[in-house]
């Protein structure tokens, strides 16, 4: 019997319609890292809930089948018994932290179970070693990064020494190598202390490569479970809505073609290692590529005409924080954009000079020419549209026309108008069906369409979208990448603030990296994700794929191969020259 | 606001930031009633005084200066306001002891201000919950008390960015008369609502997590403990207390500084 016992468990939440577990049957083991992946909505946080009991005892509604945890029946074990078994790690770290310093955080749990004060200090010693945050002990847990705060709630639960730790999209709001610190530490407290860890991801690329049990759960049931080496390889649709990792993807590709690689790889380091048997012994020649000019490369054709310029800006925010210590940097019409750079680089700061929201204490920022000093947010927005991260920091409507129809009226549009462009923008969205339903009962990923609709709305010339994928799923990525590629069509300046590697690889917009308030360095998707000094300045790591590439150009390929679309043409090339 | 300026803790590591919180409290409870034990400028002056130092010991005087900044505002208006009372219930005529007694009132805010700041600079919210944990205030009052510190910024962070998306959606919230401009919050404070309800929720979940409520018997990594300059100081302010309750009470009262006569 395995460590946690689930037989046929469902429940729904109180005034559901549909049940969010539908029947789950699982069994899991001490000593496994699981990756536990599915669409937006399919149940995998619900189930995260049984683990510790917040279902049944702080959620209601109904719930039937069997789950025991150590043991222990969740329904008959409170939750804070349950807590000293399975430690649960949300994906916001600010709402799971509690004290105002590091180490009274990390005392938090112990304390509640009334431990003395020399085994704590021993617990929580040990816990921030595991998290490498020993250094931050004495420090105000709002000055930390996103980062150290999600580390410091790992810490806090580790202290309690739970035997399982499970942890919900943990690295949401985190920048690549934050993320990646994230799942080493899991990973070593796992092979170290045989921890069993549950990690929900929507990050399969990275994530994959640590966990030797994937479990895809779809519309409350679980559709998929196996080592990532074979429920990655299944050609079943039910695997559409999480994607796969770009690694595997490209061997399936492969495969499909002959060539055999005798199984499929996980990590870059792993294709490399397969990938080298396969080449030819000699030096590599790479039949030149048939001509087959990419979008980005007509770009070149609007570089005349500036539509964003910054001029030496510096800011610094009222706290003494130099937010911005001189960005010189000019976007032109009709360019897609994305800025890049790890949490507190300045990306957002800058983006919200566009508008004039905020305004630099030294240089100029110029917008279709004009200076924005002199010009107000509301005059600014008509051409520059500004979409936020959080969705929710917006919507405030009683239904969904109101609130697209919100900038419309600030604007002064007639009302026939507002009517029209309402209705434009519900269906460029595909959001028509929700028009007069409540803006706070759709899911996240409809919140964020909503949020876009009701800037789009106006038809600003520029758009701006602040962390666009974060929180998305792979299906609702993949409607988003369509939608922009679809803005640029229209001849629209778009410009993505992003931590999304993965989706600037497929999208392959030019990119401006910044670290500490300057921008350091500014080029194409190519020539960006091959400059290692610049990435690592800036917190980023490259696609997997581009990391293959770059430890195969050493035998003569070209190291700058971003997607799979490319890897996938060059190699085909390569070993029918080679075969 | 600069008047909360000295509500808000400044970390340092002087003998004040180490007192313990229990004494510092008694300390500035002996200022504090002193100040208003006293109604004559001078000892008033001499507390004000006295409190220099201490704020000095703490290297709090920027802050402090701040506070002293913001309150010179509500001060005038002790001051002139005090005058107008005297003019007018009076029998329309001011004398130099009306603007004396107007000034020992005036210093006597000073004093209760400069009190609070050096009392809330220098003692860290951690300590403040261990010290009334220590005098048995339940927990779950202490812990609304940390709770509610700690997502001060946290919140003032979430007004600015649901501002900045509304702003960027054609909100002008300094346009228009007044009742138009408070309709003109609703898209802000809604949303800031929303979330709340949504944090609380996260937070719960997070603190069910964790425990809490697991054990009758809490402890706490920290402990009060009085040392040798915690019992010193406790000792020279029940001293102190003593000194001006005598001064007060057993000598004869303080005369006035400035010369009788009439102003106006």
């Amino acid at each position: 019997m395995g460590f946690i016992e689930v037989r046929g468990l469902s429940y729904s939440y109180p005034n559901a319609k549909k049940p969010a577990l539908a029947g789950v049957d699982l069994s899991i083991d001490r000593g496994e890292f699981i990756l536990l992946t599915g669409p937006s909505g399919c149940g995998k946080t619900t189930f995260c809930r049984t683990l510790n009991g917040l279902i049944p005892h702080f959620y209601s509604g109904s719930l039937d089948g069997e789950i025991t945890v150590a043991g222990m029946d969740i329904r008959e074990h409170s939750t804070s018994d349950l807590a000293q078994h399975v430690g649960l790690i949300f994906q916001n770290p600010d709402n799971q932290i509690f004290a105002l310093t590091v180490e009274k955080d990390v005392a938090f749990g112990l304390e509640n179970l009334g431990h003395d004060r020399d085994k704590m200090i021993e617990e929580i010693d040990w816990a921030m070693e595991q998290t490498g945050i020993g250094h931050l002990r004495q420090r105000a847990t709002h000055e930390l990064s996103g980062g150290q705060k999600q580390r410091l709630a790992i810490a806090s639960i580790l202290a309690m020494r739970p035997e399982v730790v499970v942890l919900d999209e943990p690295t949401s709001f985190l920048d690549p190598l934050g993320a990646e610190r994230i799942f080493k530490v899991m990973d070593a407290l796992n092979k170290d202390y045989g921890m069993t860890v549950i990690l929900v991801e929507h990050r399969v690329d990275l994530a994959a490569q640590y966990v030797d049990r994937v479990i895809v759960f779809d519309e409350g049931r679980v559709v998929n479970d196996g080592p990532p080496s074979e429920i990655f390889m299944l050609d079943d649709t039910r695997l559409a809505g999480i994607g796969i990792p770009k690694i595997v993807e490209l061997y399936k590709r492969l495969n499909s073609r002959g060539v055999d690689l005798g199984g499929p790889p996980i990590s870059p380091g792993e294709f490399v290692s397969k990938m080298e048997g396969k080449l030819p012994s000699g030096p590599i020649e790479l039949p030149p590529r048939p001509s087959n000019r990419e979008l980005d490369e007509f770009v070149g054709v609007y570089r005349s005409n500036p539509v964003i310029e910054a001029r030496d800006v510096h800011f610094s925010y009222p706290s003494g924080v130099q937010a911005l210590k001189g960005v010189t940097l000019n976007i032109h019409k009709g360019e897609f954009v994305a800025i890049m750079g790890e949490n507190g680089a300045g990306k957002t700061t800058l983006v919200k000079h566009f508008n004039g929201l905020l305004r630099p204490n030294s240089g100029n920022v110029l917008v279709n020419g004009a200076d924005i000093s002199k010009q107000s947010v509301a005059s600014l927005a008509r051409s520059v549209g500004l979409v936020f991260q959080n969705a929710d920091d917006q919507l405030f409507s009683e239904n969904v026309r109101e609130e697209i129809g919100f900038a419309l009226r600030n604007f002064g549009f007639e009302s026939d108008a507002i009517v029209k462009r309402v209705d434009w923008a519900l269906n460029l969205l595909d959001i028509d069906r929700y028009r007069d339903s409540s803006p706070f009962i759709l899911s996240g990923g409809e919140r964020k369409r909503v949020a876009l609709a009701s800037v789009l709305a106006w038809d600003p010339d520029i758009v701006v979208l602040d962390e666009p994928t974060i929180g998305q799923d792979y299906s609702q990525k993949e409607r988003l990448s369509h939608f922009l590629m679809q803005l640029r069509t229209q001849g629209k300046t778009t410009i993505i603030v992003t931590h999304d590697v993965e989706f600037v690889a497929e999208t392959k917009p030019r990119i401006v990296l910044m670290a500490d308030g300057r921008v350091i360095a500014d080029g194409s998707s190519k020539e960006i994700m091959t400059d290692s000094d610049a990435l690592s300045k800036a917190s980023v790591s490259p696609p997997e794929i581009t990391k293959a590439f770059g430890a195969l150009s050493g035998r003569g390929l070209p190291g700058d191969v971003l997607d799979v679309d490319e890897a996938f043409d060059v190699l085909s090339r390569l070993l029918e020259v080679g075969g | 606001m600069s008047l909360l300026e000295g509500l808000r803790f400044s970390r340092g590591d002087s003998p004040l930031h180490e007192l313990d919180p229990r004494v510092k409290f008694l300390m500035i409870l002996v200022l504090f009633t002193v100040a208003i034990l006293f109604t004559a400028l001078q000892p008033l002056i001499f507390i004000f005084i006295i409190q220099i130092p201490l704020v000095a010991v703490a290297r709090i005087h920027r802050e402090w200066l701040k506070t002293l900044k913001g309150g010179l505002f509500m001060a005038l208006i002790i001051f002139a306001s005090n005058l107008v009372s005297f003019y007018f219930f009076g029998g329309r005529h001011l004398t130099y002891q009306n603007v004396e007694y107007a000034l020992t009132l005036t210093v006597r805010f000073l004093v209760l201000i400069t009190s609070f700041s050096i009392f809330f600079l220098t003692t860290s919210p951690d300590k403040l919950s261990l010290a009334l944990e220590k005098a048995r205030i339940p927990f779950e009052f202490n812990f609304a008390f940390i709770t509610a510190i700690r997502f001060v910024p946290v919140l003032a962070d979430e007004a600015q960015s649901i501002m900045d998306a509304q702003r960027s959606r054609g909100l002008e919230l300094d346009k228009g008369n007044f009742i138009s401009r408070i309709r003109k919050y609703i898209p802000i404070l809604l949303p800031l609502i929303i979330n709340s309800i949504r944090r609380s929720l996260e937070l719960a979940e997070a603190m069910e997590s964790r425990a809490f409520g697991a054990s009758e018997e809490r402890t706490n990594l920290f402990d009060l403990k009085l040392g040798s300059s915690d019992i010193a100081v406790l000792a020279i302010s029940l001293m102190g207390l003593a000194a001006f309750v005598y001064v007060r009470f057993f000598l004869p009262a303080f005369g006035p500084l400035l010369p009788p006569g009439q102003i106006l």
